[in-house]
């Protein structure tokens, strides 16, 4: 349960990551419609609909399509019992229609999680694609649409080794059997189609890793099994390549860009949202330590002891940074320290 | 640069299998504390088909598992307490929880080669309880190198630090496990481990074959004292690590009392490939079964080396050994 502590720490992060609330006077008695709307990016979008409805006197309202509402409910009250946040039980592989009156769509539904893509790997394939056209189709019945942003998967780069950093136009290494990457890549083709056919005035992003309150420690991710394991006394363990390079975007700042793009963003472009600040796994692992300020064991766990070449998922966030307008607010060392109190308060 | 092989000590819960899960509260201080005192890192303790397999369909052991990991907790100060988990036998709930209470470090949790799918919940469980996670393939020699892998890295992603293949059945030819092992560690980003049997002579064989194909964890018995034809030898296996250049911080005079500690304590009789073993090997059948087609054989009067042709060619997998019965009654009708 959040308690008002909680609460607060996540209002003074959405006030820190949003830089121009004026932006949004445009959503003014707007609608916005969430798939995937209550998982870790819809309680954030949430959040910052909440934070601009309060000091801007917006009245946006926010729908939001989950297939486990009451867990929802039950995780997040505060959010959940708001007079403009609208929360729905829906599997978007049977949407049929929208209500008339939504103005912009989310569309974040899907799980990230690898490990439901090797257990279920058809059900991950069917909501990706089947999920997003559904949407997709029920958004050519709504009348005032505005805008759709989709949210994608910078897994659709594929692998790379190469680059420090990834632009949106890098193709990556093609790996038909990653569930995945290519339930990404056919819902970006989805998106082209839809846009080009019925004129859908879609925007795509592409998040890389994130981290921040209301991420679950428990996904199979190295900075949040690292804080996990931190914060039950360690030994924190590194699996794997050490050298593998990653990036992690703090959760206010990824739900400012998404919402700033649905206002802002040019249709049929694609934008990286993720964080530039690199890091090795080795580093991040130290720098947890550091940041807990407890003395546990770091150990390294590999199958390998020489890796010829290291992993890198970076993003080049010029064109989002640009054209878009948003910068990082927070460091990687705040966002980890954020996300330690946090999780040490939610284990209260 | 010496490589150190993590060794896992599976006495206490493979043993249990050759004694039809006899082993004894006090057969397992002893041997635990003298594991202990050799230095060996992990020791693997329960009933043969790991936590909450206690049961007639697989065999009732002396010790509930309380008994067994309280015991064994009691005498192991250095070494790191581990158990053997299947899914179905062991729940969260009722088995697990308590375990990780009683102090257990390490958890295996195994499955049938083709079914890491069920290991998610309880490897998640284990990490998110701060323990060391592993996961574990049994029966490999029943699936191919590239669906070993895929099955393995279900496992990496529900949490598991690394992943062991068993050969359950002593199956394994010294190119099988280089095939597998490679495969594995070209794949995965955790460790490689391999869990040998003896039916076929070649369990020290290969294991050091899985070494020098890459792996870095090693399962081993004392005088090999496991399912069927028994284990890789531990006393052996500590020795030939040695003298090959490979660390696994266990003192060697220190196994080798414990091996004679276990010899004299723990086994009514030293593992030894006997004919029907060869033929268990042969035939692709998990050791476990040894005990059950023994007795079962010998009370219907049929050849057993014909039972684990039948059960190799059906294709029977641990947790089916009411198939047993069925194959010996069909080889009764038949006989008439």
């Amino acid at each position: 349960m959040i308690n008002e502590t909680m609460q607060k720490l996540v209002r003074e992060d959405c006030r820190i990551s949003c830089t121009e609330p004026e932006v949004f006077s445009i959503l003014r008695n707007q609608e916005i419609l969430m798939t995937g709307g209550t998982g870790f990016m819809g309680k954030w979008i949430a959040e910052m609909i909440a934070y601009l409805n309060e000091t801007q006197q917006l009245n946006i309202q926010l729908h939001l399509l989950g297939r486990d509402v009451e867990r929802f409910k039950n995780e997040v009250p505060h959010l959940a019992s708001m007079s403009y946040i609208h929360v729905f039980e829906q599997d978007v592989r049977n949407l049929h229609d929208l209500s008339n009156k939504i103005n912009y769509i989310i569309h974040a539904a899907g799980t990230p999680d690898n490990r439901e893509h090797v257990s279920q790997p058809i059900r991950t394939v069917e909501t990706f694609y089947r999920g997003t056209q559904c949407v997709l189709d029920a958004a050519t019945r709504v009348p005032d649409l505005k805008k759709i942003v989709h949210i994608s998967s910078h897994q659709v780069y594929g692998s790379n080794e190469q680059e420090q950093s990834l632009k949106e136009d890098f193709n990556g290494k093609l790996d038909l059997v990653n569930v995945y990457t290519e339930s990404k890549r056919i819902t970006e083709v989805l998106c082209s189609v839809y846009r080009n056919q019925f004129r859908l005035p879609i925007v795509i992003l592409r998040p890389f890793a994130l981290i921040g309150p209301y991420h679950d420690l428990e996904k199979p991710w190295a900075i949040n099994n690292f804080i996990r394991d931190g914060i039950l006394g360690g030994p924190i363990r590194i699996l794997g390549n050490g050298a593998t390079v990653r990036s992690y975007l703090y959760s206010s700042d990824m739900a400012y860009w998404i919402l700033k793009t649905l206002v802002i963003g040019k249709t049929g472009a694609a934008y990286n949202l993720g964080s530039s600040e690199a890091i090795t796994l080795a580093d991040l692992a130290t720098k947890v330590k550091k940041l807990l300020g407890s003395d546990v064991e770091i150990l390294s766990k590999s199958s390998k002891e020489n890796y010829v070449n290291s992993s890198k998922l970076v993003p080049n966030i010029t064109k989002i940074t640009k054209e878009i307008g948003v910068n990082e607010t927070h460091s990687l060392e705040e966002s980890i320290k954020k996300t330690i109190v946090w999780n040490q308060l939610i284990r209260k | 640069m010496l490589k150190h092989i993590l060794v896992t000590d599976s006495t206490l819960r493979d043993g249990n299998h050759a004694v039809a899960h006899q082993l004894s509260a006090s057969q397992i201080a002893s041997y635990a504390a003298a594991a202990d005192k050799a230095g060996v890192p992990i020791v693997e303790v329960g009933h043969g088909n790991g936590l909450g397999a206690s049961s007639m369909q697989v065999g009732l052991s002396l010790e509930d598992d309380q008994t067994m990991l309280e015991t064994a907790r009691k005498h192991l100060s250095k070494s790191k307490l581990g158990i053997h988990v299947i899914p179905g036998f062991a729940t969260i709930k009722r088995d697990l929880i308590k375990a990780l209470d009683i102090g257990v470090d390490v958890v295996r949790v195994a499955s049938h080669c083709t079914e890491a799918d069920i290991t998610q919940r309880h490897l998640g469980f284990v990490r998110e309880r701060g323990k060391e996670a592993y996961g574990v393939l049994m029966m490999s020699h029943m699936a191919s190198a590239s669906i070993l892998l895929e099955e393995a890295q279900k496992m990496e992603l529900y949490g598991a630090e690394g992943i062991i293949i068993m050969d359950s059945a002593g199956a394994y030819l010294p190119s099988d496990v280089a095939e597998k092992i490679t495969t594995l560690v070209n794949g995965l980003k955790v460790p490689v481990g391999f869990h040998a049997h003896n039916n076929l002579g070649m369990a020290i064989a290969n294991s050091i074959v899985a070494i020098e194909s890459g792996a870095k964890l090693l399962d081993a018995t004392a005088r090999g004292f496991g399912a069927g034809a028994g284990n890789a030898q531990i006393e052996v296996l500590v020795a030939v690590l040695e003298k090959t250049g490979f660390i696994t911080g266990i003192d060697f005079y220190g196994i080798l009392d414990a091996s004679d500690l276990a010899e004299k304590e723990v086994m009514p009789v030293v593992p030894s490939i006997k004919s029907e073993s060869i033929v268990s090997g042969l035939s692709g059948v998990f050791s476990g079964f040894a005990k059950h087609v023994t007795r079962i054989s010998k009370e219907y009067g049929v050849d057993q080396r014909d039972v684990y042709r039948e059960l190799g060619k059906r294709k029977v997998v641990g947790g089916q050994e009411d198939l047993i019965i069925e194959v010996v009654m069909d080889l009764v009708r038949n006989r008439k």
